[in-house]
């Protein structure tokens, strides 16, 4: 699990926006916090490990998208300045909370 | 759970219920049948049905950003339709129109586009929950309680805009709708912003302190007038953009306006 964890996060840039990844599993996000360079669009890359269908919201980032069980969706996100920028899953806010922050 | 069940199907009510009061209750000041609204719910629903069923593959369209581009493309149709429904009511003034018949199919169209843009995530939101009966039935139950309160928010504006005069409920109603119709124009900007086929900026401004979109005055604001606490100049663009497009041909509706037959 813990090695899992490690081995998403940062991916490398093929050309253009930086990607980062994040999963849903037991309707938790995975890693909860991201870090992301500031003032600099970036993709996230957000794989619903869970059969259920989830919403990817947030006020913060003003982004909202509802991915499907086990299926991956694409959020362009930013430039953002530095902060912290909580997003939730609204199908389950009880335990789907997360931030990305920006530095 | 059940809190959260309230909240979502409440939000996305809202806006749904937000036109069809609005154009119900023009519908009646102008005199004309509101047979179309059966038509509207019918096929609304049929489309969110639909589009909740294929949403998986939608997602997939356009390198992963088909959901943002589908539902862009919906708001945006309501906002050309708001325009048309404007049009042809301010032209064609007295109580025999010609037009009522195209009114009718305009107001359908609006309400079922609605819908079936709104409808389709609470249909998604639902079926999560349809193998575990006891959970199932506490979201059923939010569900219901969401939807009355945005359909009570929905009576609340009909009893008002068909109580005023004539001419208020014309000027207020067509008002009204120039913001709703702005808030969705801002909506699909944002969500080609998301998607990356518009360009995105840093927000102009910051009012989360002074009004959260988490509040219920918020949500309220952000369904009747697409209020955003951290909007992007682009975004703010097509908001104003759209409702002085939408006030334009208002006023020129009015100026040449079709003699009564």
């Amino acid at each position: 699990m813990l090695l899992f964890a490690c081995s998403i996060g940062t991916v490398p840039v093929q050309a253009g926006k930086p990607v980062f990844e994040i999963e849903i599993r037991d309707h938790l996000f995975q890693p909860a916090e991201i870090i992301v360079p500031a003032n600099t669009k970036v993709k996230l890359l957000v794989y619903n490990r869970d059969p259920t269908s989830e919403e990817f919201e947030s006020y913060e980032l003003n982004r909202e998208k509802v991915i499907m069980g086990n299926r991956k969706a694409v959020i362009f996100i930013g430039p953002l300045l530095p902060g912290e920028y909580p997003f939730f899953g609204e199908f389950h806010p009880e335990t789907a909370q997360g931030k990305v922050i920006a530095e | 759970m059940l809190l959260t069940s309230v909240i979502i199907v409440l939000r996305e009510v809202l806006e749904a219920a937000l036109l069809v009061s609005i154009l119900l209750a023009l519908s009646s000041v102008l005199g004309i049948s509101r047979r179309w609204l059966g038509w509207a719910l019918g096929f609304g629903m049929a489309g969110a049905f639909i589009y909740s069923l294929g949403v998986a593959v939608v997602s997939d369209w356009f390198d992963g950003v088909g959901q943002e581009v589908t539902s862009a493309a919906l708001q945006f149709m309501i906002y050309l339709f708001l325009l048309l429904f404007a049009l042809l009511v301010l032209r064609n003034p007295g109580p025999r129109r010609l037009s009522d018949k195209q009114i009718m199919l305009v107001m359908a169209a609006i309400v079922a586009l609605a819908i079936t843009r709104e409808g389709f995530e609470v249909l998604v939101y639902i079926y999560g929950f349809s193998s575990d009966l006891p959970r199932f039935a506490i979201i059923l139950l939010g569900a219901v309680i969401g939807a009355s309160i945005g359909v009570s928010i929905g009576a609340l504006i009909y009893y008002f805009v068909s109580s005023l005069s004539y001419r208020q409920s014309l000027v207020i109603g067509i008002g009204l709708l120039a913001l709703v119709a702005a808030g969705m124009l801002s909506q699909a900007a944002l969500l080609l912003i998301q998607a990356d086929w518009l360009p995105s900026q840093l927000p102009i401004w910051d009012s989360s302190a002074w009004l959260s979109e988490y509040s219920v005055t918020g949500q309220l604001m952000y369904a009747l007038v697409g209020y955003e606490a951290t909007p992007t100049v682009l975004q703010a663009s097509f908001y104003f953009g759209g409702l002085l497009l939408l006030l334009i041909v208002a006023i020129l509706a009015v100026r040449f306006r079709r003699q009564s037959v």
